[in-house]
């Protein structure tokens, strides 16, 4: 039987980009083994971990989340052999990058999960969606994505319903 | 009409104007940068420094909005954006090279298409120009026929005088419409001398001997030596005060976005990208040809006078030290 | 208390160039020179290329010499003709971006004769290029310079750099400053400085790093950051602009130099720098790598930071 869910005034929204070999057949198994996770997070599927372009974190942020997260294949387990080991250096480069210009770390999260770590996934969308929730919506960007300082803003209400929307 | 209004009147004449619910827009400083911009009140305003963009932006902002769309299920809403919107506006201490170069931008938004963008902007904008009394070695209005005195694009012209507080002098309706507004700030001229004004070192050009070159010279070598150490970014083109290319880009997302309408420079190398993937202006010579021809030659062919008006924004910033100036003068010896 | 800095070898560092570049030219063991040569304000100074043996006496170096040249070789730059060996004008700084262009690929050590200048520092910006070098007009860069000597040239005049004033290293203090704001402070602090950029991609346009043939922002198909000059798409801009130099800047800082709208962008290179060097012991320098920090990788990479 489903416990009771708890209501909340602010649902975050977490996009996962995960690699297909590892993490994503690990939330497969959260799935298949019935365990339960927030509904917060979208996960998108990438051959590797190599694969992810900080840039798409970036633009996750702009259009909208409120939290990322990160995941493949725990080091040495790599299907390419090393993606997930240039990624690694790639994103302990951008993280720093994103906390000098003044994005709070505590909405980014890295992890490694294995195929057999359906457990692993659950704890770790939980863990992020439950601190981002805490932390509040990431209003930085979106307040950016609105910003015209060159002629006068035009936010009509369709506009800012779509915004919301996304 | 011809009045005196003291330093201290000037910032009361701003302070009214903003209470009055204008847009006052004046030089200021932004983040360390000297920019035109709108003002909280008259105490931001720096008026001995040249701001790095030109006035234009008061009327051909870097970035307008033209259109928004949003989507509502299968509907699809249009919204145009309406130019009335756009507010009164005082733009107060341009300089006269800015000035000058607003008269050449109204030439082409009110040419063959009528940009209400811009001629709304521009008809709900008071222009106080202010003579300039330094110049640096940059400086180049004398040589294409302007001056640090000259009211041209002006509504109301002020001049610093020695005794401090500017001479004004109106050019337009407009400007006496200011004056007349606010009569107890300005008060009948005191005999004050004005303060020398600014002496630019340029000799002036032979502008018709340019043309004439640029005539016939558009496929010459002495191209490649010019713009050889050009790198091909929009510097020049973003701060000159009479360039005034642009772009319409759609940005947004599939459910909601805008259409805006952006600065583009000819030296960039995707002005003249063709969906074909062919460049017609595909080295760097040749789209640096097209910025001397359009403002000595293409603009003079269609409007009979030149596109620059000799703020030397373009030669203090070029990263690799092109002198338009230099350039100009080398081509007028030819 | 502004000091002023002892530029006296200029002169003879411009008369061995212009030796050095007379012989190479006239020898024909160069099909051409890039070098600086003055230009019509004074004091000013602008990049040059010479092919000609008497065209040598144009060849000046001064505190206005500012440009890092290194950017003329990349393919990104069509119209210098690349046939034979060049000779270029380089400077300690910008010696380093020639060494990360050939670790890259782009170019190659033999079809270079570099001409290395002793250097005594240049000027932060040339918009009154008739300015004296002293501890306040000098480039930041120069300021937190080890190699006044570049090392490994073809051809140096043999003058001996000045001792220089020890001065204050202002990119670290300011990396410090911002390190210890808030993450909203730092936020506020970038967006302040971001929303002036007009997207005149002069940073890009002068970086010898930016050779893409088509650079990630001038794509639309998919569109990954916005084109528009306002906050989010400028934002979005320079956020990729640091990325993509991470583990490859040389630190020449011309980004800075040239942005017309003062936005401190080294400050972004010089911290990736940072955290490369705490991270991965990488810094930027005189012997050719074949790979950058971040296209290699150790197993025993830090990984503190992934759960």
């Amino acid at each position: 039987m489903h416990t009771e869910k708890e209501k909340h005034t602010f649902e975050p929204k977490i996009i996962a980009f995960v690699c297909t070999w590892c993490t994503y057949a690990g939330a497969d198994l959260a799935g298949t083994s019935r365990m339960q996770y927030p509904a917060n997070v979208r996960v998108l599927k990438f051959p590797c971990t190599g694969r992810i372009d900080p840039v798409f974190i970036l633009k996750a942020f702009q259009q909208g989340a409120d939290g990322v997260l990160v995941s493949g294949c725990h080091p040495g387990d790599c299907h390419y052999i090393a993606g997930n080991f240039h990624a690694r250096r790639r994103f302990a480069a951008f993280r720093k990058l994103l906390e000098f210009v003044g994005v709070d770390l505590g909405r980014l999260q890295f992890s490694w999960v294995s195929a057999a770590e359906g457990g692993k996934w659950v704890e770790m969308v939980t863990g992020l969606t439950e601190q981002v929730r805490g932390m509040g919506p990431m209003q930085e960007f979106k307040e950016l994505a609105l910003e015209e300082q060159w002629s006068g803003s035009i936010d009509t209400p369709e506009l800012q319903e779509a915004y919301d929307q996304i | 009409m011809q009045k005196y209004l003291s330093e201290n009147n000037l910032k009361a004449l701003l302070d009214r104007l903003i209470a009055d619910g204008k847009r006052v827009v004046a030089p200021r400083m932004d983040a360390g940068t000297p920019l035109y911009g709108p003002l909280a009140n008259s105490g931001g305003m720096v008026m001995d420094k040249l701001p790095r963009r030109s006035a234009k932006e008061t009327f051909f902002p870097v970035c307008e909005d033209i259109m928004t769309y949003g989507k509502e299920g299968q509907k699809v809403n249009l919204t145009d954006i309406d130019p009335s919107t756009f507010p009164e506006t005082v733009l107060v201490g341009v300089r006269p090279c800015d000035a000058a170069a607003i008269p050449v931008l109204d030439a082409v938004f009110s040419w063959d298409y009528k940009d209400e963008f811009f001629l709304e902007r521009r008809r709900k904008t008071t222009i106080v120009g202010l003579a300039c009394t330094k110049a640096d070695d940059a400086c180049f209005c004398t040589a294409v026929g302007l001056s640090p005195a000259d009211p041209k694009g002006s509504d109301l012209f002020l001049t610093p005088l020695e005794g401090g507080g500017y001479a004004c002098e109106t050019f337009t309706e407009k400007g006496e419409q200011l004056i007349n507004n606010h009569t107890v700030l300005f008060t009948e001229p005191n005999g004050s001398q004005p303060l020398p004004p600014a002496e630019p070192q340029t000799e002036k050009f032979d502008l018709k001997k340019v043309k004439k070159w640029l005539d016939e010279h558009f496929e010459d070598p002495a191209w490649d030596s010019i713009a050889v150490r050009c790198v091909g970014c929009g510097a020049c083109a973003f701060l000159c005060p009479a360039c005034h290319c642009f772009d319409i880009v759609d940005e947004g997302t599939e459910k909601a976005g805008k259409r805006r309408k952006n600065w583009d420079a000819c030296g960039f190398w995707k002005f003249t990208h063709h969906a074909s993937g062919h460049n017609p202006r595909d080295l760097q010579p040749k789209r640096y040809r097209n910025r001397i021809m359009h403002k000595f030659k293409y603009y003079d062919d269609k409007f009979g006078q030149s596109l620059c008006s000799g703020c030397g924004r373009c030669i203090r910033f070029c990263p690799v030290g092109i002198d338009i100036a230099a350039i100009v003068e080398e081509i007028s010896k030819k | 208390m502004t000091q002023l800095i002892d530029t006296s070898i200029y002169t003879a560092v411009t008369e061995a160039i212009q030796g050095e570049a007379r012989r190479i030219l006239s020898e024909g063991s160069v099909s051409a020179v890039v070098g600086y040569a003055a230009a019509r304000r004074k004091g000013s100074a602008q990049p040059v290329v010479i092919t000609q043996a008497d065209d040598s006496g144009k060849l000046i170096f001064s505190a206005a010499c500012v440009n890092n040249l290194a950017v003329y070789l990349t393919k990104a730059k069509k119209d210098i003709p690349k046939n034979g060996k060049i000779g270029i004008v380089v400077k300690g700084c910008d010696l380093k971006a020639l060494v990360g262009l050939m670790g890259e690929s782009q170019l190659k050590r033999e079809e270079l004769y570099l001409i290395g200048v002793p250097c005594a520092g240049v000027l932060a910006s040339t918009i009154l290029p008739d300015t004296a070098l002293t501890s306040g007009t000098i480039a930041s860069k120069c300021r937190e310079c080890g190699e006044r000597l570049p090392q490994g040239c073809d051809y140096t005049p043999t003058v001996t750099p000045p001792i220089t004033p020890v001065l204050e290293k202002k990119y670290a203090a300011e990396i410090a400053r911002l390190e210890a704001m808030t993450p909203a402070e730092r936020w506020a602090y970038w967006k302040e400085q971001f929303k002036k950029c007009i997207k005149c991609y002069a940073c890009r346009q002068v970086c010898p790093f930016c050779f893409c043939e088509q650079c990630l922002c001038d794509r639309n198909k998919p569109q990954m950051v916005e084109t528009t000059p306002r906050p989010a798409g400028n934002f979005a801009w320079h956020i990729v602009r640091a990325m993509h130099l991470a583990g490859r800047c040389a630190g020449c800082a011309e980004c800075e130099r040239v942005c017309p709208m003062d936005i401190p962008l080294n400050l972004l290179n010089r911290k990736m720098a940072k955290e490369l060097k705490e991270l991965y012991n990488h810094e930027a320098g005189f012997e050719v790598r074949e790979k950058g920090p971040l296209a290699m990788y150790d197993e025993k990479d830090d990984q503190s930071f992934i759960k």
